[in-house]
């Protein structure tokens, strides 16, 4: 008896869906990601309660060399990328062309959690003379680990 | 004679269109920046704000140096302070809270109280809504006017150390 051929069965990756799901990966990025005006490394404060900053929000960094400990201000009208100012009577004339535009700008404050608070003071205190109000101060999410003093 | 026409097939080539999409998800994945931009809400009061309350009414929080914390001059952790808080609030909401930060302390360890009152709603039930930061300036004022720095004083007999 003659056995007739076996079908022979190509072996295939259907393709046909892979576009499919990178244009959905595509999508996705496109609307998580998010453009930053300022990507300093700072190491932030704790807090366990923070809120979201306003989109448009003006930033103000002030950061510390880990090696050197020099600390160095940075201004961001939340448009353009921050860029290195002198100092906080910088931060305070730029705040101040700011709120005179829109006195309800927030402003971000992105300051390095072991800086010692008089720094910290002495911003918060500019950027009140400039007519801020509204001020975030940036933090990370405390961990479970992470625990209060 | 009849000649054989070719028909040519109305093709869109789809084959490099998953690779220009993985090259597109690449791209989107190395720049990608997932938004950060959380923290703690602060409100500054206005220039020339009048004082809205007089000190001896307020809780006076004083973080330290060392980032030990006094609440009314008593030594107390951080997750303490809302146990302390809470009936005084409870009974008068407007109850001003006086957070003072030593100059030399940590931003850190005013972040820890910041955060401590801004979670006595979720934590307790119970709103801290009049929070006072005094800023160094406003303490020079003070010292200006007063010739003593309110801030330091309260506690100044809470700091000694014990003979």
């Amino acid at each position: 008896m003659k056995l007739t051929p076996t079908q022979r069965v190509a072996a295939l990756i259907p393709t046909a869906s892979m576009a499919d799901i990178a244009f959905l990966l595509i999508i996705f990025f496109m609307v998580t990601t998010g453009y930053e005006v300022d990507r300093t490394p700072v190491d932030l404060p704790e807090s366990s309660q923070r809120t979201e900053a306003a989109k448009d929000a003006a930033v103000v960094v002030l950061a510390r060399d880990p090696d050197t400990g020099a600390l160095s201000y940075k201004f961001s009208d939340g448009v353009k990328r921050t860029s290195v100012v002198g100092g906080p009577e910088d931060i305070y004339l730029e705040a101040s062309r700011l709120i005179y535009r829109d006195s309800t700008r927030q402003f971000v404050l992105k300051a390095d959690g072991s800086v010692h608070f008089e720094k910290v003071d002495e911003l918060l205190d500019r950027m009140r003379r400039g007519g801020v109000q509204n001020v975030l101060l940036l933090t990370q999410q405390r961990t479970v680990s992470g625990s209060a003093p | 004679m009849k000649l054989p026409r070719k028909v040519v097939r109305a093709e869109i080539p789809t084959a490099p269109m998953a690779d220009i999409a993985f090259l597109l998800i690449i791209f989107f994945m190395v720049t990608a920046v997932f938004s950060a931009t959380k923290g703690l809400e602060f409100k500054l009061p206005k220039e020339h704000q009048e004082p809205g309350s007089e000190q001896e009414e307020a809780t006076f929080i004083r973080v330290n140096p060392d980032s030990s914390i006094l609440v009314d001059c008593k030594p107390m952790q951080a997750s303490d302070i809302l146990e302390y808080l809470e009936p005084r609030l409870v009974r008068n909401p407007e109850k001003p809270v006086i957070l003072y930060t030593d100059p030399y302390a940590p931003y850190q360890a005013m972040i820890a109280v910041y955060d401590v009152l801004a979670s006595a709603e979720t934590e307790r039930g119970f709103r801290v809504k009049n929070i006072s930061v005094p800023t160094q300036t406003e303490v020079q004022e003070y010292i200006v006017l007063f010739g003593l720095n309110p801030f330091e004083s309260p506690c100044a007999d809470s700091r000694q150390p014990e003979r």
